[in-house]
């Protein structure tokens, strides 16, 4: 069965493969846990945990989810390992884009980035400078492991995740992928098969034909908007890795560039 | 994790891709929903007639343009209500159900199918065409072309102004019809 909700401002699709009635709560709980991590780490809900961390952190000391805790931590190693080219702290830069909603004072210019939140313990941070981080380059793919998680745990074998693109296979069955062909986003490319991974694709083909004009993958060094016009993707074992990895990819524009190796992660460039 | 990436991949050479003009996924039945939104509960059809005011009030609250239907309503027996509404935007048609409490907020939103046409000359009618006649078993077929499908999907606000249309509904209709 394969059912789909509006969720983390795209369609998540679950499919699992099961005939069985009472296994489709298992599918109802794991859109709970993706609806969990949307409410924690969203950006555009000032009630969410990472609101809080943008608005506090600097003042005080915060006692955060160990969902949250997590996805901060990664994105940290991520930073580190990718020599800062994957930034979560551009968040300001998306608001003033007007790619991001505007809950925060802009005028208070100096705003820090991942590498000026510290962990006092397993569960609680502060930063150092004031903090606008947008998650939004990993919480997906974060999500989409959580709901796996949560799959497996209710005794699910063989199934798939689906966030908008960033998606997540498990069982024993090799899954065919296909992606859009950038050039014509209506014909699709199979790409290969996979099989207890993930897999993430960063693309613009969508988002230039509404009326934003403004690219959302932003180099930290430069600043500046990047545009492209093909589509990256990056295999590893779990979607948060996947996820974050293409913004390395799509920023870089090198296949070979080492994070990938350390991650165990695989890219895939695809021209228009 | 086994990635086995086609060999036209490694090699770099040019990829045949497969066009999917119209693309079309059928998720759950109008029936299904109702069980997955009101498990165990008794569902009786409420149609209501929607007026020209009603439907234009309902258009300034969500911006959608295309007239609401107000056959596909539903009660529940705990006082909730089931309500199937689409919406049209210049790319896709989303059919989806949306379950409110008996006091009128969103319980549950499900997807029942999803059809894109990327702006090709693809005529309305005959994208619906392809689902006169479809059964559920018909609709897995359509989908096992077509799963796990990688690269950026349409964002979700169209559903957004749908849901508020939804909730536009109960307070100016539902909720005074039924309140005893």
């Amino acid at each position: 069965m394969i059912r789909c909700k509006p969720l983390l401002g795209t369609f998540v699709e679950i499919s699992i493969h099961t005939a069985c009635l009472s296994q489709e709560r298992a599918i109802d709980k794991a859109f709970a846990a993706i609806k969990n991590v949307q409410d924690l780490m969203g950006f555009h809900n000032p009630q969410s945990e990472l609101s809080k961390i943008n608005a506090q952190s600097y003042l005080q000391k915060i006692e955060i989810h160990p969902w949250t805790a997590h996805v901060l931590r990664v994105a940290s190693e991520i930073y580190d390992h990718s020599h800062g080219l994957f930034n979560c702290g551009i968040g300001h830069r998306l608001v003033a884009a007007g790619l991001l909603p505007n809950n925060l004072d802009l005028e208070q210019h100096q705003f820090g980035g991942i590498e000026d939140l510290q962990f006092i313990d397993v569960h609680t941070v502060f930063s150092l400078k004031p903090l606008c981080l947008d998650l939004g380059g990993i919480a997906k793919g974060f999500a989409v492991d959580i709901a796996i998680s949560s799959l497996l745990s209710d005794g699910i074998e063989s199934g798939c995740v689906n966030a908008g693109g960033d998606l997540r296979v498990f069982g024993s069955e090799a899954q065919a992928i296909q992606i859009r062909n950038p050039a014509a986003p209506s014909e699709l490319i199979h790409i290969g098969t996979l099989e207890h991974g993930a897999i993430a694709t960063s693309s613009l083909y969508f988002s230039k034909r509404q009326q934003q004009s403004m690219s959302y993958v932003i180099n930290p060094f430069t600043q500046e908007h990047i545009d492209f016009s093909g589509s990256y993707s990056v295999i590893a074992n779990e979607c948060i890795y996947a996820d974050a990895l293409t913004k390395v990819l799509a920023i870089s524009g090198q296949t070979d560039h080492p994070c990938f190796d350390h991650f165990s992660a695989q890219a895939i460039r695809i021209a228009a | 994790m086994n990635w086995k990436p086609n060999p036209f991949v490694i090699a770099g050479l040019a990829m045949t891709s497969a066009p999917i003009v119209a693309q079309a996924k059928i998720y759950v039945s109008i029936e299904q929903a109702q069980k997955i939104i009101f498990p165990n509960k008794v569902l009786t059809k409420a149609p209501i007639l929607i007026t020209g005011d009603l439907q234009d009030k309902m258009r300034s609250a969500s911006s959608i343009r295309h007239p609401f239907q107000g056959e596909r309503i539903w009660k529940a027996s705990d006082g909730g209500w089931f309500i199937v509404d689409e919406v049209v935007g210049k790319h896709e048609m989303i059919t989806y159900a949306v379950g409110l409490s008996p006091t009128g907020s969103v319980q549950s939103i499900e997807i029942l199918e999803y059809v894109e046409s990327y702006g090709y000359e693809v005529a309305e009618a005959n994208w619906r065409k392809q689902f006169v006649g479809k059964t559920a078993s018909d609709a897995i077929k359509l989908n096992q072309d077509i799963q796990n499908i990688g690269g950026a999907t349409l964002s979700c606000k169209h559903i957004t102004d749908g849901v508020k249309r939804v909730v536009t509904l109960y307070d100016l209709a539902l909720k005074q019809a039924h309140s005893k």
